[in-house]
C-alpha cells in the first residue's frame, strides 16, 4: 500500500491523543492511590515498557539471524530497532522514575540500586546504549558480528528483566498473568490499550522510517564502494 | 553537638505538628449542648468542622456526668454512620471522658460545603431521644503531584519529537546526497 507508513502513524497519533483524553479528562484523580494524579502515567508507561521489550526482542531476533545465515536484512533490523528500544525505554525509565517518586517517595537512586525491576531494566537499557555506540563506525563484517553477539545477549537480559519484578525482589506491581489482572477495571483497560496500540502504531511507524534510513545509507556506501 | 541540633529539632518540629492529634485540644470547634432525655444532661463535642480528604477526621464526646444510656451515632447520611455506646456498670462514675470516632479521608473524594452532620441520641429501647447537627466542610487539599505527572508526560512526548525530528533531518540529509 503505497501510505501504508503514514496511515500507522497518523493511527497511533489519534490513539494516543484519545488515550491522553481519557486519562486527563474522562476519568478523574485514581482512587486508592497516594499520587492520584501521577498515576495517569500508568497510561503510557506500560506501553512504552512494553515496547521497549518488543523492541529489543527484535534485535535480539535480528542478530540470532545474521549469525545464523549473514542476512543484511537481520542486521539491519536489528540496528534499527536497537535505536526505537533505545527512545521507549528512556521513555518508560523516566516516567517510571516520576511516577515511582510521586507514589513510593525516597531516594530515587537507592530505589534504582535495591529495586531488581529496575535495577535490571536500567542494565538492560545500558546494554543496548552499548550497542548502539558499538555501532557508530565503519560497518565492516566484524563489526557487524560482535554487534550481533552483544544483541544476543537480550536473550537473557529481556526475560531476566520482565520476569525480575515477579522472581525477584522488587516492589514493582505485576499484573499480567497474576489474579490482579482480573482485578483491573474495564475502565483502565480501555486507556491501556490505547496507549498500548498507539505506540505500536507509531512503533511501526517509526520502524518503517527508520529501516528506510538505513537501507539508503547502505545504498549510498555500496554505490560509494563501487565507484570507487 | 550536631546530634544536640537533630534531637532539638525533631523536639521542634513533632511539637507543632498536629496531623496525628487525637486530643480535644487540637481541636478548633467546640459544640455544647443539653440532651433532654438525660435530663438536660451538659454534652460537648470537639471537632474540625474542615473535613481534609485524605486525613481521617475525629469528634471528641465528653459529658461531665449523665443520666442518659443507649448510643449516640454520627451519621453523615448515604449509610454513612459510626455510633459510640453510652452504657454505664453500677456503681461507676457517669462521665463521659475522651469518647472519640473516626472518619477515615477517603470517606469522600469531592469538595461539599456545609454537608451535615446529623448526631442523634438513642436510648437503649430504641427510641431517638434527641438530635443535633453539625455543619462540615469537606475541603479537597491541592494535588502535590501533579509535577510529577507533568514531568512523567514531557518526557513522552519531548522523546518521541525528538526521535522524529532526529531521523527526519537524516532522511532529508540522505535524500539531497
Amino acid at each position: 500500500m503505497k501510505y501504508e507508513r503514514e496511515i500507522f502513524g497518523l493511527l497511533g497519533f489519534s490513539l494516543i491523543l484519545c488515550a491522553l483524553y481519557f486519562a486527563l479528562i474522562e476519568t478523574g484523580p485514581a482512587k486508592y492511590f497516594t499520587a492520584p494524579n501521577a498515576q495517569k502515567l500508568f497510561y503510557f508507561h506500560v506501553p512504552s515498557g512494553l515496547i521497549t521489550y518488543l523492541a529489543f526482542l527484535m534485535v535480539v531476533g535480528g542478530s540470532a539471524v545474521f549469525l545464523y545465515n549473514g542476512s543484511e536484512y537481520a542486521d539491519q533490523l536489528a540496528k534499527s530497532t536497537t535505536e526505537l528500544g533505545i527512545v521507549f525505554g528512556f521513555m518508560s525509565l523516566v516516567s517510571g522514575t516520576f511516577w515511582m517518586k510521586a507514589e513510593w517517595g525516597g531516594d530515587i537512586v537507592s530505589r534504582f540500586l535495591t529495586d531488581m525491576r529496575l535495577a535490571t531494566t536500567l542494565a538492560m537499557w545500558l546494554l543496548y546504549i552499548a550497542y548502539f555506540v558499538y555501532r557508530r563506525q565503519p560497518e565492516t563484517l566484524q563489526v557487524k558480528k560482535n554487534a550481533a553477539m552483544l544483541g544476543l545477549s537480550g536473550m537473557l537480559m529481556v526475560p531476566l528483566s520482565y520476569l525480575s519484578s515477579r522472581y525477584l525482589r522488587s516492589h514493582h506491581p505485576v499484573i499480567v498473568g497474576t489474579d490482579d489482572q482480573g482485578s483491573l477495571d474495564p475502565s483502565l483497560r480501555i486507556g491501556l490499550y490505547m496507549g498500548l496500540f498507539g505506540f505500536l502504531f507509531i512503533f511501526i511507524f517509526l520502524f518503517k522510517v527508520r529501516m528506510q534510513i538505513e537501507s539508503m545509507e547502505r545504498d549510498i556506501l555500496r554505490s560509494k564502494m563501487e565507484g570507487a | 553537638m550536631r546530634l544536640f541540633v537533630i534531637i532539638l529539632t525533631i523536639l521542634v518540629l513533632s511539637s507543632s505538628a498536629s496531623a496525628g492529634c487525637r486530643e480535644k485540644e487540637c481541636m478548633p470547634e467546640e459544640f455544647v449542648t443539653d440532651v433532654v432525655a438525660g435530663d438536660g444532661d451538659g454534652w460537648y463535642f470537639y471537632y474540625d468542622s474542615v473535613f481534609s480528604i485524605g486525613t481521617n477526621w475525629f469528634i471528641i464526646v465528653e459529658s461531665e456526668g449523665t443520666s442518659f444510656e443507649g448510643y449516640i451515632s454520627f451519621e453523615f447520611g448515604n449509610n454513612l454512620t459510626k455510633s459510640i455506646d453510652v452504657n454505664f456498670e453500677s456503681g461507676t462514675s457517669q462521665k463521659v471522658e475522651n469518647g472519640s470516632i473516626s472518619f477515615p479521608g477517603s470517606t469522600f473524594s469531592d469538595e461539599e460545603f456545609n454537608r451535615i452532620l446529623y448526631i442523634n441520641f438513642t436510648e437503649d429501647g430504641g427510641e431517638q431521644t434527641d438530635n443535633f447537627q453539625l455543619k462540615i466542610q469537606i475541603n479537597k487539599p491541592p494535588a502535590d503531584d501533579m509535577i510529577y505527572l507533568w514531568g512523567g508526560m514531557t518526557v513522552f512526548w519531548a522523546s518521541i519529537g525528538a526521535y522524529v525530528l532526529y531521523i527526519s533531518s537524516k532522511l532529508t540529509q540522505l535524500r539531497e546526497r
